[in-house]
């Protein structure tokens, strides 16, 4: 059983902005985190920095522990980073947990930052050409990440027999998610029609430019303390219920397609079945998965569409703002904007905001559990979570 | 993943080459030759891609190669129109594939010498080689001959 809750979040809203510098987004969403958690700043006592994607200086100054001291945070007792990529935030929490468990902490503080702006454009085309792309039998083909997932897309659509505008009203359920979340970069943007969708460049088939995504600045920080020190707190938690993991292969051609599909499946499987609740008892699907075609699929592996049906469910707009089913509430990376490893980061943030009610106009209206994924690379696992609005044996004492 | 700028930086004209690995020279030295090898298992006949230093069925060091026909179907495959390595602009369009061997293993390659309109998942595919410096890239192209789809 898991002891784990998230009691304080802290986010930027993801943009643009090369002024901005890495320790001011840190210095924002950690201070507003501890605050947010009612714990003293000198009573955090552990610090783990998920691993900033192609950010060499800010990563070495993590790395070796700068942040504590940049923070004035007098109690830390360890800090350390954390990396595999897109799953680095789950990762991150699972040290945590066990800090906690053997006495190492008492609460942690979990923080990400990326800034791409100012990252040269040749920077971030090498960066995600090669991130999760084998060097000996795929790179030299010219593959990138978008490539990746067109040919995932591709052998989707062709067994699944979704049509390009079913698939391009992910994007439009997606970014209607954004349009209403004051940390997106869409934020007050009217989500694109399935024809803009489509209008807009073929990057490579099926994959249109407005079926991938924005690569942006944004950081998000947690802190997070055993289920009994959330129980004693005041505020709102998000406790950690269960969780599940499968590992599916580092080079994109070795992965099975059908074996990431079942991986999916059974992942939320054991992970609801360890929280102690049914698969109907979930109130929020919040999916990350960097790409908007990859979302019907997974939509299918996670029992919410039936097979075959996921892109259809999402072309009825059940999926999109307003719709019956609350998915991707911040949009996924194609709705927030892509930070890197900090999408993962900013999901738990929101899984947390939900369950805590403060969603705004987001919010799922009684939100009890949250499903939220990870994954890391190109795809190389999937790490399934189960969190709740209260621990498992009990609600939480009220202040 | 979208740039909202154009790069800046020279990354030269030179595309990237095979990183090879001491267990992945006799593929290449293969290429060169015309050939298209495909590891196998001495101890459990497992048929290996990537080439691996161990087995990962048994973790047998005993790897042989066995040559492939050469001929295989398209699982899946993409045409690029943009947003791609620079050093590969000027291939524009391509068309990148998973190719499964009549062997058994999976490959990801070029589709090449055809219209991609052309293309389905299933087209019948064999291999050729294409030059970049001191390499042979083994790339495919629809069967000649062929009919139908697999």
């Amino acid at each position: 059983m898991s002891n784990l809750a998230i009691v304080g979040i802290g986010e930027v809203p993801t943009a643009l902005l090369p002024e901005r510098t890495h320790w001011d987004i840190i210095y924002d969403t950690c201070v507003e985190a501890v605050r947010d958690s009612g714990i003293g700043k000198d009573d955090i006592q552990g610090v783990i920095s998920v691993t900033p994607v192609a950010q060499p200086v800010i990563e070495g100054e993590l790395a070796f522990g700068l942040l504590p001291e940049r923070l004035g945070l007098k109690g830390v007792r360890d800090c350390a980073m954390v990396n595999a990529g897109g799953a680095s935030t789950s990762n991150a929490l699972r040290l945590a947990e066990q800090w906690l468990g053997a006495g190492v902490a008492d609460s942690v503080l979990i923080h990400q930052v990326t800034i791409h702006s100012t990252m040269p454009p040749a920077k971030q085309i090498d960066t995600f050409a090669r991130a999760g792309i084998d060097l000996q039998w795929e790179y030299p083909y010219g593959t990138t990440y978008n490539i990746i997932m067109a040919l995932l897309a591709a052998r989707y659509m062709h067994e699944s027999g979704a049509r390009p505008e079913e698939m391009a009203s992910v994007v439009t359920a997606l970014r209607s998610w954004a349009e209403h979340d004051p940390h997106s970069i869409f934020y007050g943007k009217q989500a694109p029609s399935v024809e803009r969708v489509l209008e807009s460049d073929l990057l490579a088939t099926p994959l249109h430019k407005r079926e991938s995504n924005i690569l942006a600045d944004g950081g998000a920080a947690l802190v997070v303390v055993s289920t009994e020190r959330a129980r004693q707190l005041a505020g709102p938690a998000a406790y950690k219920l269960g969780e599940s993991s499968r590992y599916f292969g580092g080079t994109c051609l070795e992965r099975e397609f059908s074996v990431m599909s079942e991986g999916w499946r059974v992942t939320a499987e054991e992970a609801i079945a360890r929280a102690g609740i049914v698969h109907d008892d979930i109130d929020l699907w919040n999916v990350y998965l960097a790409y908007p075609l990859a979302h019907p699929a997974m939509a299918e592996s996670l029992g919410v569409a039936p097979p075959g049906q996921g892109a259809r469910y999402f072309a009825e707009g059940r999926m999109s703002f307003g719709g019956d089913i609350a998915w991707s509430t911040i949009g996924d990376a194609p709705g927030r904007g892509h930070t890197g490893s900090g999408v993962g980061t900013a999901c738990y943030v929101e899984t947390a905001r939900q369950l805590m009610g403060r969603a705004g106009k987001r919010q799922v209206e009684g939100c009890r559990f949250a499903y939220q994924n990870t994954a890391g690379g190109s795809g190389f696992n999937n790490i399934a979570t189960i969190w709740g609005k209260e621990a498992r044996g009990g609600p939480r004492k009220q202040a | 993943m979208v740039l909202e700028s154009k790069p800046e930086v020279d990354f030269g004209t030179a595309k990237p080459l095979p990183e090879v690995q001491p267990w992945t020279q006799a593929f290449w030295d293969g290429t060169r030759q015309g050939k298209l090898l495909v590891q196998v298992c001495q101890t459990c006949q497992a048929r290996i891609f990537a080439p691996r230093k161990l087995c990962p069925q048994c973790w047998s060091s005993d790897l042989g190669w066995m040559e492939s026909t050469g001929r295989g179907a398209i699982f899946a495959f993409t045409t690029a129109y943009s947003m791609v390595d620079p050093r590969f602009s000027d291939d524009l369009p391509f068309t990148i594939a998973y190719v499964d061997l009549d062997e058994g293993i999976r490959m990801m390659s070029r589709i090449v010498e055809c219209d991609p309109a052309e293309l389905a998942i299933g087209t019948k595919v064999e291999v050729l080689f294409h030059p970049r410096e001191e390499f042979r890239l083994p790339y495919f192209r629809p069967q000649r001959g062929a009919t139908g789809r697999g």
